[in-house]
């Protein structure tokens, strides 16, 4: 599903993403200063291949996707995934591909949006993700809308001589966190 | 698939487009290229609508990388790489380059030795692969001298493997494992320097 436009502070909108959109942020993940905790750097970029992902991710049923803009313009992508209609639970993400853009809070705006979307509009009751420990900006950000270390995996992977742990989080709906969730 | 943006200090690699093709088939159809005789699927000369259509299905292949290589904000080579789809092999198994091209109007320039340089960062530093591995005509003396640099070792040496200009030709078998590269390369070719510490995880 695509996402509806949510307005929000300081000039953050989720807004409902476009074709171009989607091309736009694969070009981003082709550059070295956006991928430090992402995939190798290598894709398929065929224009065909972007309208057919795109079609899916409109058809799909599981997820709702939306591209981050700031000021109307384009600087990345968030959304739920995997959704459990049954336990309603999903799987949260972002990608932020303007990287002269990092530490302005652009991400922790768009989860804020996102999370409320999730517990207002969705009537999710859990949404769960994973980061890399040492992306201190992600981190933080979901830390910021409330997400909760649940737990950490050690050396998931390598890169440039060190050894990256991923740190699984968790946030629950107003009222629906288990007994002793802090 | 294609390749993303990976700088060297003197070259570019990056991701191929349709604008490159020109220049590709200009060198497949080159016979200083073609001399060094482990002709690929991308050395061949062919037709434009094939080129195009060899672009789209290496776009679309999940188990190899075509990079271009830019110098100077000109096209100045093209490499690509494979690997074993086997579950859960990516980056466990070895890579392979199975093509490597420089312009032969910017031969000995030293953009092979940078291009392969930047290429085995990504391979070593990026993917962190337990090895690299390929083949090479044992008369292609340029090749052999960046391999050599880089630390491939030879473990299998063909005899009268290949064909052109009127006589056989060896093949040479190469392969560099992942403490080679830390051991030589480690050190300063790191694509992030500036390793993140603990402090930062606070």
């Amino acid at each position: 599903m695509l996402g509806p436009r949510l307005d929000g502070e300081r000039g953050v909108a989720l807004v409902t993403p476009t074709l171009d959109h989607v091309k736009r942020n694969w070009e981003w993940m082709t550059h070295g200063e956006t991928t430090r905790f992402w995939g190798v750097r290598a894709m398929d970029l065929r224009p065909e291949y972007a309208e057919e992902r795109f079609k899916k991710l409109a058809e799909a049923r599981d997820n709702v996707n939306w591209s981050i803009v700031l000021d109307g313009e384009q600087v990345g992508m968030t959304g739920l995934f995997d959704i459990n209609w049954i336990t309603r639970d999903a799987e949260s993400g972002i990608f932020i591909g303007r990287h002269d853009l990092y530490g302005r809070g652009i991400g922790s705006e768009a989860i804020r949006l996102r999370t409320a979307f999730a517990w207002q509009e969705l009537r999710l009751r859990r949404v769960h993700n994973w980061i890399a420990v040492r992306n201190r900006g992600s981190r933080r950000a979901n830390e910021k809308a409330g997400y909760r270390q649940m737990g950490r995996y050690p050396r998931s992977w390598f890169r440039s001589g060190q050894w990256h742990d991923e740190w699984l989080g968790e946030i629950f709906a107003p009222g629906q966190q288990p007994p002793g969730w802090v | 698939m294609l390749g993303g943006i990976l700088r060297g200090r003197r070259t570019i690699l990056r991701v191929p487009t349709e604008a490159d093709l020109d220049g590709m088939a200009r060198w497949a159809a080159d016979m200083r290229v073609r001399a060094a005789l482990t002709h690929a699927y991308w050395d061949e000369p062919a037709a434009r609508a094939t080129w195009k259509e060899r672009l789209a299905k290496q776009s679309e292949a999940k188990d190899s990388v075509l990079w271009a290589i830019e110098a100077d904000g000109a096209l100045a080579g093209s490499c690509r790489v494979d690997y074993s789809m086997d579950p859960g092999a990516f980056g466990d198994g070895g890579i392979g380059i199975t093509h490597f091209t420089i312009d032969p109007e910017r031969w000995r320039q030293g953009l092979g030795w940078d291009a392969a340089l930047t290429l085995h960062r990504w391979i070593f530093d990026i993917v962190h692969a337990r090895s690299a591995a390929t083949t090479l005509a044992a008369h292609n003396a340029a090749a052999l001298r960046i391999s050599e640099r880089l630390g491939y070792q030879t473990y299998a040496h063909g005899h009268a493997v290949y064909y052109g200009d009127g006589r056989y030709v060896d093949e040479l078998q190469q392969r560099m494992e992942l403490a080679t590269w830390d051991e030589r390369w480690g050190v300063a070719e790191r694509e992030y320097p500036v390793p993140l510490g603990e402090e930062l995880e606070k």
